[in-house]
């Protein structure tokens, strides 16, 4: 009996309730179906723009170019800004250029493109497969995105003695890009690299063939379009880091802003490292940040789309 | 007991549907274009959703940023992370009333006018729409088409960039809707 006196109870407060709020219960009933039905789609979202470029200042980026895309690539090196090669004489190294890359990477489908490139260092051409495996999605069920990187590198033309086969002249890089875009304006990556040359590179006694090196690289953006962007990368290399004198090896070190005009990137840099290219920076960076021996650089990326064109105007 | 718990459910279902006049529809396509000097700018999304409620005449819509396909990936990018910024505003929704008053037992095309506000890029604006409201043999579909001006929802365009982007973005909104006679999902009876 007490239990049918409460439900009564109830049944009065729920009816009292319901006919004071009637007016509202229209919107009230609307809103909570409206809300019914945009729950179901706005969690598992891939998040996107971690980067703006497939490169920041010296490594690859977890970004590839979208299916049927072309990314145009120019990435030039100048010469050391000051020091003994640089200053004045040199117009701070604009006189000179210590690599210059041109690159083309086609969206085969939107997780994985194909990368060709030439450099002036070394001559070498290079040849890569990128592949995007996991996406940071916005519930975090993935909370960084990985992308793989593959790249054939070889300096068909360079007379070194080092070279006594056509075999002896080819590089390989491996790398895993693994990277996570915290806020709209702060993304962070790290990129664990297998380099190996099939010859030693540089061509010095007690140089290895292999060896592993880490990149850090990320970017904070000062406004929409403006971002300040730091790239590092440090070889696992006993014989670079034994390496005195002039001899001596340094860690790949750029700083940059990167400025992003509806198609164009373009990223104006200072960096140590004279390569472009990810087998000749991480193996051959001699010159030291603190002699002066850093260089202006830039990189223009330019995105052409080839889908289906649409007529202007059809339709409307 | 049971019995009572049985009729005290079944009254308050009865008791929340009464008056109750919904129309959803869940794949409300939305397009949106805009002529520009060097290229046209076009998107569509079917995944928007809409709920009208005939006897009150009051409305809504709301859809998802990032579901608007573009020809041109990039442009995509662009769209979500440059200008509309759905990561902070993940959708544009519009709240209303229609002004008319709609009887939905009787076929015909209706010309309405809809009162409400627009929440895009988290700027609400108070905007009066005109459509045309279609009804055939109890299935209402809606259509309507208004420009949204980028300045008044704080979307910047750069100086750099402008003349890819106009300044004015028109938008076409269709939905056909379907009754909804449970709305509140804990009214579900066996």
């Amino acid at each position: 009996m007490k239990k049918f006196l409460s439900l009564l109870i109830i049944t009065a407060i729920s009816t009292g309730l319901w006919a004071q709020t009637k007016p509202a219960t229209g919107t009230t009933a609307a809103d909570s179906l409206m809300n019914a039905m945009n729950k179901s789609e706005t969690k598992n979202e891939p998040v996107i723009a971690t980067f703006k470029s497939t490169r920041l200042i010296l490594g690859s980026t977890t970004e590839t170019v979208k299916k049927k895309n072309l990314n145009f690539l120019v990435i030039h090196r100048f010469g050391d800004f000051a020091g003994s090669q640089g200053g004045g004489k040199t117009f701070f190294g604009l006189d000179n250029s210590s690599d210059i890359y041109i690159g083309f990477e086609y969206g085969i489908s939107n997780n994985l493109d194909v990368e060709f490139g030439r450099s002036k260092f070394a001559q070498q051409i290079d040849l890569g497969l990128k592949y995007a495996v996991l996406h940071q999605t916005s519930d975090n069920s993935s909370p960084v995105a990985i992308t793989l990187l593959g790249k054939a590198g070889v300096k068909a033309y360079t007379d070194d003695v080092a070279f006594q086969t056509f075999g002896d002249r080819f590089a390989y890089v491996g790398q895993a890009i693994i990277a996570r875009k915290f806020s709209s304006a702060f993304s962070l990556q790290i990129s664990p690299t297998f380099v190996r040359h099939n010859s030693v590179f540089p061509y010095v006694a007690g140089n290895e063939k292999d060896m592993f090196a880490l990149g850090v690289a990320g970017r904070l953006k000062v406004t929409k379009r403006l971002g300040i962007v730091v790239d590092y990368a440090h070889p696992f290399s006993s014989f670079r880091s034994n390496a005195t004198g002039a001899d001596a090896f340094y860690d790949p070190l750029g700083v940059g802003l990167e400025i992003e005009t509806g198609g164009h990137v373009f990223t104006i840099v200072f960096s140590n490292a004279k390569a472009i290219t990810e087998s000749n920076y991480l193996s051959n960076t001699q010159s030291d940040w603190g002699k002066g021996q850093f260089r202006l650089g830039f990189t223009i990326s330019r995105m052409f789309s080839f889908s289906p064109k649409e007529k202007k105007n059809d339709k409307y | 007991m049971k019995y009572i718990g049985i009729i005290l459910l079944a009254w308050l279902s009865i008791q929340n549907q009464a008056g109750q006049d919904l129309y959803a529809c869940k794949n409300v396509k939305i397009d949106l274009f805009s002529s520009a000097p060097i290229e046209d700018i076009k998107a569509s999304s079917t995944s928007g959703t809409s709920v009208y409620n005939a006897t009150t005449g009051d409305i809504a819509f709301s859809v998802p940023i990032s579901s608007f396909q573009f020809r041109k990936s990039r442009m995509q990018e662009h769209f979500n992370e440059n200008y509309m910024e759905s990561d902070k505003y993940p959708r544009a929704s519009f709240k209303g009333k229609v002004q008319e008053h709609v009887d939905v037992t009787k076929n015909g095309t209706y010309p309405v006018t809809v009162t409400g506000n627009l929440d895009v890029h988290g700027v609400t604006q108070p905007r009066t729409v005109h459509g045309t409201l279609t009804i055939a043999n109890g299935t209402i579909s809606m259509a309507s088409e208004f420009m949204v001006k980028c300045v008044d929802h704080k979307i910047d365009i750069p100086r750099l960039v402008f003349r890819n982007i106009a300044e004015s973005i028109k938008m076409n909104v269709s939905a056909t809707y379907t009754a909804a006679s449970k709305p509140n999902p804990n009214n579900k009876l066996p």
